[in-house]
């Protein structure tokens, strides 16, 4: 295919419902072939529990919650999770080649700069992965994978979620629109 | 440890059941010798070629790197050196047996003649260069008159250098894992990828890139069928060499192997490569750089893998 006759795919999306089904066979896949449900916020767990137990070992022994993650049999980025996300990024990074999105941007509301787009999503971010360890999960591993084997911390972790999202996006809608 | 204390053929520390001599420094070093020997491969190829202007990174410009790729390499096997002020005795003696041999006195003649080579193009990438001797400059003027010949010994002793970072290991016949002919090959053809793969990333030239990129998609699936073959013949090998493959089906090796090696190291930027090729556009480092980090994850895996591998159980 030559550049010329190509289409222009990049502000072509899935329709979002149809996106939903795919993930939901993705997630039955999932289950079938590592036997356990997506997730992403461990892979960051495990990052950071790996990142802490280098830096200071001492302080991960002590801590309750690092060294619960912490084993001599195996290394903490020896996860399916991190194996996953490693996953997510290439397979995210092949569709973006594939419908011509591949380049470096920062999405945002006309009325904010990057910068501020940036600083708020981290704070947003940091408050997310501080939440998902407290929920015991994030919006993949505990309320999609939870919801889909029926689990009651899943239901509750998705009403959550959404319902804290819909009050605070009404706060935080400057930002946006 | 004291070799001269052993009484007993079994439980010898850092020997047996596991050897243990081996660190970074070997992996660090077979890696910077095979990309080495990978850049200078396509110098010298493109060089007889006449091909200077068209392929001018892989002719001229990456072959920069080789002599500090080479000098670090020789660092690294200086530092696992456990007695380093002999390393001189090496080349008291040749032996066609020994790969050590070979690669010592390989290393010893592609070194200088890599310094020499790059030297015959420091003019070209900094105009304003002037040697300070004149016999530097008529040497300079010999070395330029000499260049296809230089390039035919360089792709000689290139070739030589990347069966040998394999064959370091191979000859090694009390570990099952590296006791296969397949190594010295493999390591070859990984080493001229990770070649291919710095020139790609240098390159500007769009045409150049596009010939590399053919090349070293080639040399991928060469690579993967090597790699096949290496793991079809452990399994139709003895229980030794069986044990020797299951570290990378099931073993403590697989997922590293499977998922930085042969997925990231290799399908996955040969998939980038293919659609490349197909018109789309992709930002050359990701391919180079996967390409890179899957061989030294390999050569870390190889090295360490193979010195748990053991022949008496």
């Amino acid at each position: 295919m030559s550049e010329k006759t190509k289409k222009d795919f990049s502000n072509h999306y899935l329709n979002p419902y149809f996106g939903g089904v795919l993930l939901g066979f993705v997630l039955i896949l999932t289950f079938y072939i590592t036997g356990r449900g997506l997730g992403a916020s461990g892979a960051a767990k495990s990052t950071v529990v790996t990142t802490i137990n280098s830096v200071a070992p001492g302080y991960a022994k002590e801590s309750h919650y690092v060294s619960q993650f912490i084993s001599d049999d195996e290394h903490p980025m020896n996860n399916w999770l991190v194996f996953e996300v490693l996953g997510v990024f290439a397979g995210a990074f092949l569709s973006g080649i594939l419908y011509g999105r591949l380049k470096p941007k920062v999405e945002h509301s006309p009325k904010i700069t990057s910068r501020k787009r940036l600083i708020v999503a981290l704070i947003g971010g940091a408050l997310f992965g501080f939440g998902s360890q407290v929920a015991r999960g994030c919006t993949s591993g505990a309320a999609l994978s939870g919801m889909a084997v029926l689990s009651f911390g899943g239901i509750i972790t998705m009403m959550g979620i959404f319902g804290s999202a819909f009050l605070f996006s009404y706060i935080f809608r400057k930002n946006w629109i | 440890m004291k070799e001269e204390l052993f009484i007993s053929g079994r439980d010898i520390p850092n020997i047996d059941p596991f050897l243990n001599i081996w660190h970074w420094q070997i992996p660090i070093y077979l890696y910077l010798g095979g990309l080495a020997a990978g850049i200078l491969f396509f110098a010298g190829i493109f060089t007889i070629l006449g091909k200077e202007k068209e392929m001018s990174t892989t002719v001229k410009w990456a072959p920069f790197l080789v002599p500090g790729a080479l000098v670090i390499g020789l660092l690294m096997l200086f530092l696992d050196l456990k007695h380093q002020l002999f390393f001189w005795r090496l080349y008291t003696t040749v032996r066609f047996e020994s790969p050590m041999s070979w690669g010592a006195w390989v290393l010893m003649f592609i070194t200088p003649l890599s310094f020499i080579y790059a030297a015959t193009y420091l003019k070209e990438a900094v105009p304003s260069w002037k040697w300070k001797y004149s016999i530097l400059e008529s040497a300079e003027r010999i070395a330029i008159q000499y260049r296809r010949a230089l390039a035919w010994v360089l792709i000689v002793l290139a070739v030589i250098l990347g069966i040998y970072t394999g064959i370091l290991l191979s000859a090694f016949n009390a570990r099952p894992l590296w006791n296969n002919s397949i190594l010295g090959p493999l390591f070859l053809v990984s080493g001229l990828s990770t070649g291919t793969a710095v020139i790609m990333w240098m390159t500007k030239d769009h045409r150049e890139r596009k010939i590399m990129s053919r090349i070293d998609l080639v040399l991928i699936i060469i690579e993967l069928f090597f790699i096949t073959h290496m793991i079809m013949g452990m399994l139709a090998g003895s229980s030794v060499q069986i044990a020797a493959a299951e570290l990378f089906l099931g073993g403590q090796f697989t997922v590293s192997f499977w998922v930085f090696v042969i997925i990231l190291g290799l399908v996955f930027p040969a998939v980038l490569e293919i659609l490349e090729l197909a018109g789309y556009k992709i930002p050359v480092a990701i391919p180079a750089l996967l390409i890179l980090f899957g061989g030294l994850v390999f050569r870390f895996i190889m090295v360490e893998a193979g010195q748990i591998t053991r022949y008496l159980y």
